[in-house]
Parts: C-alpha cells; sequence; structure tokens
C-alpha cells in the first residue's frame, strides 16, 4: 500500500501496464518530455522511449483518428486529451469512426483505446479549462464512460478501461488530482466499469453523484449529520441502475449532484431512470443540483460550483417535502 | 510489383476485364436501385483506371484504406461481386451484418479496412494504421483513396501532417474527379492537389487517371519512394465522374458532361482502343468481355437476392462486446423476434 494522490495513481497504472504490455502506447500533447501538463504520464518517456510515448502535434482528431488506426491493427493505445475543453475537434471522430466501429464492421474491427482527458471547474481556468461534457459522449451508443472521484478508483477503474476491447472515455476529475491522498494498493486491480459505490449508508436521502462532486457532497452530509446514502456513480455509460434504483426505492427522496450544467446533464437520465422504475417509491420530487445552464465563468467559479450550502437547501427541500 | 515498362498481355487483359466488369456492375447497381432492389449507389464510372491501377501495385500485405466511391479496385483485388452485392443487399451473408448502407464495405479478408460516410474520416485511421505496422514489424504499406472533396476536410490536412512527423508509409492518393456532389475542384480549392503536400514536407505528382498507363507509370514512382521507407507521398490522379454523386442527385442540375459512358474520352474506351490498335485484343473479344461481364452480374444479382435478409434482433448486437444491460432491456422491449 502507498499513500498517494490521484494523478500518482493513475501514473502507477499506466507504467505498470506498459511494463506487461507492449501494445501500449501513450499518446498526446506534452505525454512525454513534460510528463502531460498534469504530470499523470511523467517519466513514462524515460523508461519506455518514443516510440511507445508519443509527444504529438497540436491537433487532436489527429490524436485520436490515429489512436483509432492504432486500436484497429493491434495496439493499445492510452490517448491523452490535455483539456477536455479541447476534444471537440476530435468529435467526429469520436462519434463517428470510435464508438461505430464494432457496429459497422459486424464486429470484424474493434477499437480498444482509452481516451483521457481532465474535466470540471475549480482549478481557475474560466471557460476552456473547466467544462464538464460528459453527456456529449454518454449520448453516444459505443463508448464506455468513467470517472473516478478518488485515487483507489481511479487507478483501478483505469486497469479496467484498458482490458475493455472497446473505447473508453476516462474523464479525471481535474479538482481531484492532488485534492488528497489515501491508501491504494500497489499491484494492479480493477474497478468493475458498470459498478456504483455505495459511499455512505442512510435512510432519509439518497444523494447521487460522481467525480469532482463526490467529496464536496460527503463534506455536506457528514458536516450537517444528514442521514443521507451517497452513491458514487463512478460509470456514466452504461449507469449502475440497479444501484440507483435501490436507494430511490429505500430512501424516496433523491438529490442528484453533478457539476457538469443541468439541462440534458446526467442527473437528467438518472431522474427518468428513477421515474420509469420507482415512482411509486417516491416520497418528494427529485431534485437536481448541477453547475448553471451558462458557460463556465472565469471570475466567479465559486457561484458555478454546487457547494455545501446548494447541495443542503436541496437536501432540506426534499427532506421536509 | 513493378509493372511499367515489362506490363504483360495478361495483366492488361485482367485490367481491362475487370474494368467492364466494374462498369457493368455499377449500371447494374443503378438499374437495381431504380427497381428498388438495392437501396443506394454511389457510382465509380469514370474511375476505374486509377483504381486498377492501385490494385495492380499493391501487394496482399498493402492494407488499403478506401473510400466509397472504389469499385473496381475491390475487383482487381479479387473480391467476389457475391460479397459486394450481399453488402448492397444488406443480406445475412453481409459482413457487416447489413450495418451499413450500400458501397460502404470492409472487406477485411482482401486486405481492405472499412469505409464510412462523413468525407475524409478515414485518413487520419491509416496514419495509426502504419504506426501499428511499423511498431509490430508488419510487412507492407498503408494506401488510402479519397475524392478531391477531402482534400478540404481537417482529417486530410491532420492525416498528412502525422504521416509526414513520424515518417510513415502511407501512400494517399487523391482520385480528382472534378466534382464534390455539386462543387467543382475549381470551388474547392485554388491549389493543385498534389502540391499540398509540400506544406508537410511530402513529395506529390499528378498523373492521368484516365489513362491506365500513365497511371501506373506515375503510382509506381510514389510505390516505390513509400516502400523505401522514405515516408508518404501524395497523388492526384486526375480522373472524371461520368455519372452522378449518387443515385441520390441529378448532374443535368449543376454541370455539362464532359466524358459519358462509352464515348471516346471513356477511360475503358481509351484502354479497349489501345489493346485493340496493339493487336492485344480484337473486336470479338470486346464483345464476349462485355457478354460475360453482363452475364455473371446478372446471374450473381439473382442468386444473392434470394439470400434471408438479416436477423432482426442483431441490430442490438457489436455495439459493445459484451452488450449492456441497456441494449439488452431494449432488445427484449423492441419485440424484435430472436
Amino acid at each position: 500500500m502507498s499513500q498517494i494522490n490521484l494523478v500518482q495513481s493513475l501514473n502507477r497504472s499506466i507504467d505498470q501496464l506498459m511494463a506487461q504490455d507492449e501494445r501500449i502506447v501513450v499518446m498526446g500533447e506534452d505525454v512525454g518530455r513534460d510528463g502531460g501538463v498534469f504530470r499523470v504520464t511523467d517519466n513514462l518517456l524515460n523508461k519506455y522511449g518514443d516510440e511507445r510515448v508519443i509527444d504529438t502535434p497540436l491537433n487532436e482528431l489527429a490524436i485520436i483518428g490515429m489512436a483509432t488506426g492504432m486500436a484497429m491493427y493491434g495496439l493499445k493505445p492510452i490517448a491523452e486529451i490535455q483539456f477536455q475543453d479541447y476534444i471537440f475537434p476530435a468529435f467526429d471522430q469520436i462519434v463517428n469512426n470510435v464508438a461505430k466501429m464494432r457496429y459497422r464492421t459486424g464486429g470484424r474491427f474493434t477499437v480498444p483505446l482509452v481516451i483521457r482527458t481532465p474535466y470540471g471547474g475549480g482549478v481557475k481556468g474560466g471557460l476552456y479549462h473547466s467544462q464538464s461534457g460528459e453527456s456529449y459522449f454518454v449520448h453516444t451508443a459505443g463508448l464506455t464512460v468513467v470517472t473516478p472521484s478518488n485515487p483507489y478508483d481511479a487507478r483501478g477503474l483505469l486497469v479496467s478501461a484498458y482490458k475493455k476491447n472497446d473505447p473508453v472515455i476516462f474523464l479525471e476529475p481535474k479538482r481531484l488530482y492532488r485534492a488528497v491522498k489515501t491508501e491504494v494498493p500497489d499491484e494492479l486491480f480493477e474497478v468493475e466499469i458498470g459498478k456504483a459505490a455505495r459511499l455512505k449508508e442512510g435512510d432519509d436521502v439518497s444523494i447521487i453523484t460522481y467525480g469532482s462532486m463526490v467529496p464536496t457532497v460527503m463534506n455536506a452530509v457528514e458536516k450537517n449529520g444528514v442521514n443521507a446514502e451517497v452513491t458514487d456513480l463512478r460509470t456514466l455509460l452504461p449507469m449502475d441502475v440497479s444501484a440507483i434504483i435501490q436507494t430511490a426505492k429505500k430512501t424516496g427522496r433523491v438529490v442528484i449532484v453533478h457539476e457538469a450544467p443541468k439541462t440534458l446533464g446526467v442527473g437528467a437520465e438518472i431522474s427518468a431512470l428513477i421515474a420509469e422504475r420507482a415512482i411509486d417509491s417516491l416520497l418528494a420530487p427529485i431534485v437536481r443540483v448541477t453547475g448553471y445552464d451558462t458557460p463556465f465563468p472565469y471570475s466567479h467559479e465559486e457561484l458555478y460550483l454546487p457547494d455545501e450550502k446548494r447541495i443542503m437547501s436541496a437536501v432540506n427541500r426534499v427532506l421536509a417535502y | 510489383m513493378t509493372l511499367v515498362g515489362n506490363l504483360s498481355d495478361d495483366q492488361a487483359i485482367l485490367a481491362y476485364k475487370n474494368a467492364v466488369r466494374a462498369r457493368t456492375l455499377d449500371l447494374k447497381i443503378i438499374s437495381a436501385q431504380r427497381q428498388g432492389i438495392i437501396g443506394f449507389h454511389v457510382p465509380s464510372e469514370g474511375q476505374e483506371m486509377i483504381q486498377i491501377a492501385i490494385g495492380m501495385l499493391a501487394d496482399k500485405e498493402d492494407l488499403i484504406f478506401t473510400y466509397y466511391r472504389d469499385l473496381a479496385l475491390y475487383l482487381q483485388r479479387g473480391v467476389p461481386i457475391s460479397l459486394i452485392f450481399d453488402q448492397m443487399l444488406g443480406n445475412s451473408n453481409d459482413l457487416q451484418k447489413g450495418r451499413q448502407m450500400p458501397d460502404h464495405f470492409s472487406f477485411k479478408e482482401f486486405n481492405f479496412s472499412t469505409v464510412q460516410s462523413p468525407v475524409g474520416a478515414h485518413l487520419p485511421l491509416t496514419v495509426g494504421a502504419a504506426y501499428a505496422m511499423r511498431y509490430n514489424k508488419r510487412k507492407g504499406i498503408v494506401i488510402t483513396t479519397f475524392g478531391d472533396g477531402a482534400t478540404s476536410t481537417s482529417d486530410f490536412h491532420a492525416a498528412l501532417n502525422m504521416a509526414s512527423v513520424y515518417n510513415l508509409s502511407v501512400l494517399f492518393v487523391c482520385e480528382n474527379n472534378g466534382w464534390a456532389i455539386s462543387i467543382p475542384t475549381s470551388k474547392q480549392t485554388r491549389a493543385d492537389i498534389y502540391k499540398k503536400g509540400a506544406a508537410y514536407g511530402i513529395p506529390g505528382k499528378r498523373v492521368d487517371g484516365n489513362d491506365l498507363i500513365s497511371s501506373l507509370a506515375g503510382l509506381q514512382e510514389a510505390f516505390d519512394y513509400v516502400r523505401s521507407g522514405k515516408g508518404p507521398y501524395l497523388v492526384e490522379a486526375s480522373t472524371y465522374r461520368i455519372g452522378p454523386h449518387s443515385t441520390s442527385d441529378d448532374p443535368k442540375k449543376y454541370r455539362v458532361d464532359e466524358i459519358t459512358d462509352g464515348s471516346e474520352k471513356d477511360p475503358i474506351r481509351r484502354l479497349e482502343n489501345l489493346l485493340l490498335t496493339m493487336g492485344v485484343i480484337d473486336s470479338g473479344f470486346v464483345q464476349s468481355t462485355r457478354a460475360q461481364a453482363k452475364e455473371e452480374i446478372d446471374k450473381t444479382l439473382e442468386e444473392r437476392m434470394s439470400i434471408t435478409p438479416s436477423n432482426p434482433s442483431t441490430i442490438f448486437d457489436d455495439v459493445y462486446e459484451n452488450s449492456s444491460w441497456i441494449q439488452e432491456e431494449e432488445r427484449r422491449d423492441s419485440n424484435v423476434a430472436d
């Protein structure tokens, strides 16, 4: 076991996987010499050389397109998009090539590709280093979308993502990169994709969240002594529907917390799943606490991000209903 | 393979036969489309010579990423017409399980990759494939085809740059047929397409894509360059789209035809005349080649039409290696019989 943060955790998983599987190549802008702007790929260039740790020209569609070709012909690329805000030039590649390859070729070509990218606000990154664009990808069949909220899950989910013979969008909450250090095993292990984590048992209200909002939620609940059941989804596509329905039925009161804008956010899908499958158990309306439907502001980012006050206000509203 | 200068009669005759087969197939598919048998078609009429030249020079281990207008290339590489019809009909024998529109082939067994609709989106993939081939020490190069419209896409420029930066063995062949649906090449770009590689340190040349011998000669140099490991190369083959962009448009609306099927400028007619003049073939051979092609294609379509359609419940397969609960639930709720 080691006390490590989320960045170190990801770095260790990639390093250990590369050591045992020569098919893995790491590629992206500044991933080699610089070790990535957040240092997730630090020191890999020295260890594995520039044929396997590839500093690419500044073109996201080229990174993903090239990685796709590599994945189709026998390699296992782990591609980094420096900020999720910059993934959009590659959107056509992701939606029309990466996600559809297995389907359109009748299963004869596959794209075992992990696309890692930091997302979310809280680092004073303004409009273009703060977005939470998970919904764009969750809406696309053929992709798998995961987001860890702590060093342990980050390490395990990355191993599981690598083992999948399908593309995975691996969203890294950049605000949590160095937020905490926790005990993480030194040997490789997996965290099952598609399975949520029950972070806290409770009876009065269910809070469903993921990624960067998990510590904020846990802190609010603990500080205010709420008898809440907290679920960290960990995988956004496919979502753990049984965990969602189970907790909704148990407490009958649901609050969903995410950083992405509300309209057609992941919370909308969670609400719909509950409405379809557990409406008879509900004792109160489902309430979403989310980022606002505005671009991400620079100066007042603390107003944009859901915080203890907003979470508690929603929890109290639902409890009082 | 080196052909120019020592092209044998047999090779020339095979090329001619495949050109005739491709043209006959095009016309058959268009008529089947009008009868409602096939849903859609992107004809290759007029572009047979450059496509066949690529097929003649490519080795078995070379990987080819085609675009949606390359019928003659498939035939020259040995793809049976039955498999082409299976895809176009989307029957239960289709390798892609009826998932793609006609002309979006994936003849993996013949070392072709897969075809998508978004123009140029395969070009960055060719770079990754070439990287993987070199990494795995596989023999062969990557060859890719695309139209003039594709040269305006970001994908084209991204691919050229990446192929050059990593010095990869990719042969880019633009089949410049003069038209991107209704837009002439002059409105697509003000520069010569074959010169566009220069910005990325990639040599290029233009060949007469309507002439088999010129295509072979020009391509040979490009193949040699790429095979020698010097890096990527860009060929612009000047050719002409005799037909419409697809069965969904009528060129009369936007252009005056410059070359028509069977006219003296038709590339197939040009090869035919050359072979007749040289005494490699005679008029009886021309007649029998056309008749044989027609018979083969008519018979094959009829035979493939009798194959059962693909199983409807397969629409939920191959989204992932293992379907998630979402596909399984939708399969169950769809009432699609297994």
